[in-house]
């Protein structure tokens, strides 16, 4: 319970940044899935089908899946890894008692809560546009899953980078190509089954299969479920030794 | 007075090279205690060990008789920290900065708004809280940076570097902020490469070079243990050339056998025993 107090102590500030610049953050957020949905929505798929769904009903729950992903690694990561890198503030909050895990945790909240606020609204577009999506507690809760999952993400990936260009690095080779390639905008069933296999492998995948799957209602894929939750696990367990052994500093 | 820090034989090492090199020293609770050395002394390193973020190699640390190493926990609770770099959120208000901190460090809830306001007011920054941190002057930002390091009211105050990059104008003002501190009662331990920062402020000083203490004392100490007058003349090659005298007359015997060499009588000062004790009291 101390650790989950601690870690809104550590987010209070970047909670602020939001609360002080609402419409900027909801704005940002919300330009690249807004192009998506018209782009290959309303452009590239209309009036097409995938998996027995119109396009477009197949498509938000994807890029739903993108938003969590992006808007959370890519405000986690910048932020973890300019306040470690260039202000130095990162090892000031250990002074504060605080644990490596509520440390973790409150830098993962800041980034959750704008791609929180993103997937509301495209789950709320997606509801009123098409009769395909229906509104489902179980979506919202791997919704959840998903966010904290990329934004432990972004915790690794800025303590492990060391620049803005060692991160956009991680983003052009991992990021970008996640976003593609994970079955967000396409069904993965279209590739053959030895990319599907390489594809499977990506968080990103599963994310994009729970959140599908529970939000057009079909059967819902416990494995993938299963196998985020280990990626979410192995995040912390490599964020949490990085914090501990990576900045040589106590617990 | 009783010892706040005690450091015996640190040592620290990055692979092969060693940062600190068997160090021993103990600040006096109350006073302001003043690490002295070049760039690449080790002065950071130590002060970032002595504050639990970097681990050590060999020896001890306690603060307030908590050994860092087994009770670190309780040793940061009377820990507050200024490193070099200023760590606030620039883009957010001096008010949201001090609160945040004052969160961090488990202030009551109901408590908050008042510590942040007494404590802007009683050390004047309260002109400045609405102000973005970005928007400050380097001096303001690194004022609102310390009053942030002690808004939990820490026993000892770290500051790296207080005054590396500024104006005469806000040295001087930060040098009135670290009195001010140590008069209500915070012991103060800075580092510095500044000479007469060291001699303005701090009760005792050691000097640092190649990561160990070559000398530490008061001023009026260190400049005994070289001499309390030097006679400041040039060698025969043109070089800068300091002797240093116990007292005035053995200082003037000495003047007499330069001949016609112009010198200078003075007062020993801290540069003079930096220079000494460092070796290099020709570069000057």
């Amino acid at each position: 319970m101390s650790i989950l107090a601690d870690s809104f102590r550590v987010a209070w500030i970047d909670l602020a940044f939001i609360k002080r610049n609402i419409l900027v953050v909801l704005v940002t957020s919300l330009v690249t899935p807004a192009l998506y949905i018209v782009a290959f929505g309303y452009g590239f798929g209309s009036g097409a089908e995938v998996e027995g769904f119109e396009y477009i009903a197949f498509m938000i729950p994807g890029v739903i899946s993108i938003s969590t992903m992006t808007s959370c690694f890519n405000n986690v990561a910048q932020k973890v890894m300019v306040q470690r890198t260039y202000y130095r503030s990162f090892d000031e909050l250990f002074l504060c008692s605080m644990k490596p895990l509520s440390v973790i945790l409150g830098k993962s909240w800041a980034g959750m809560i704008r791609s929180i606020i993103s997937c509301t609204v495209l789950y709320a577009i997606g509801l009123i546009i098409t009769k395909d999506m229906q509104f489902s507690l179980q979506a919202v809760a791997v919704i959840l899953l998903s966010c904290l999952t990329y934004a432990l993400m972004g915790v690794v990936a800025g303590m492990m980078s060391n620049s803005h260009l060692t991160l956009n690095l991680f983003t052009t080779l991992v990021i970008t190509p996640m976003s593609f390639l994970s079955g967000t905008i396409f069904s993965l069933e279209a590739l053959p089954e030895i990319a599907q296999g390489i594809l499977y492998v990506l968080p990103l995948s599963h994310t994009t299969e729970c959140i599908r799957s529970t939000i057009l209602g079909t059967e819902f894929p416990w494995i993938s479920l299963a196998i985020t939750l280990v990626y979410a696990v192995a995040f912390v367990l490599v964020s949490r030794h990085l914090v501990m052994k990576g900045r040589n500093r106590y617990g | 007075m009783d010892n706040i820090v005690e450091v015996r034989d640190l040592v620290v090492r990055f692979g092969d090279f060693t940062a600190v090199n068997g160090i021993s020293f103990d600040v006096r609770e109350g006073e302001i205690f003043g690490f002295l050395g070049p760039n690449g002394a080790g002065k950071t390193t130590s002060i970032r060990t002595i504050t639990t973020i970097q681990k050590y190699d060999s020896g001890s640390i306690s603060i307030g008789g908590h050994n860092i190493r087994t009770d670190y926990l309780e040793a940061r609770k009377l820990i507050g920290i200024a490193q070099q770099n200023i760590s606030l959120d620039k883009d957010l208000t001096v008010r949201q900065n001090l609160k945040h901190h004052a969160i961090l460090h488990k202030i009551p809830r109901k408590d908050i708004d008042r510590v942040v306001e007494e404590t802007a007011h009683i050390l004047e920054l309260d002109d400045y809280m609405d102000h973005k941190v970005m928007n400050l002057s380097g001096g303001w930002k690194r004022k609102a940076s310390i009053i942030c390091a002690i808004i939990h009211q820490p026993k000892i105050l770290l500051l790296d570097e207080p005054t590396a990059g500024l104006d005469t104008r806000s040295r001087y003002m930060l040098w009135d902020l670290v009195r001010m501190l140590n008069a209500r009662g915070t012991t103060i331990f800075l580092t510095t490469h500044y000479i007469e920062e060291a001699e303005a402020l701090c009760n005792r000083v050691a000097i640092i070079d190649h990561g160990k203490i070559v000398t530490k004392g008061t001023v009026d100490e260190l400049r005994d243990s070289i001499g309390r007058i030097t006679v400041d003349t040039t060698s025969d090659d043109g070089k800068r050339r300091m002797e240093y005298f116990p007292d005035i007359a053995t200082a003037k015997e000495f003047a007499h056998t330069l001949g016609d060499r112009l010198y200078n009588i003075r007062r020993t000062t801290l540069e003079d025993v930096f220079l000494e004790v460092t070796g290099d009291k020709e570069g000057a």
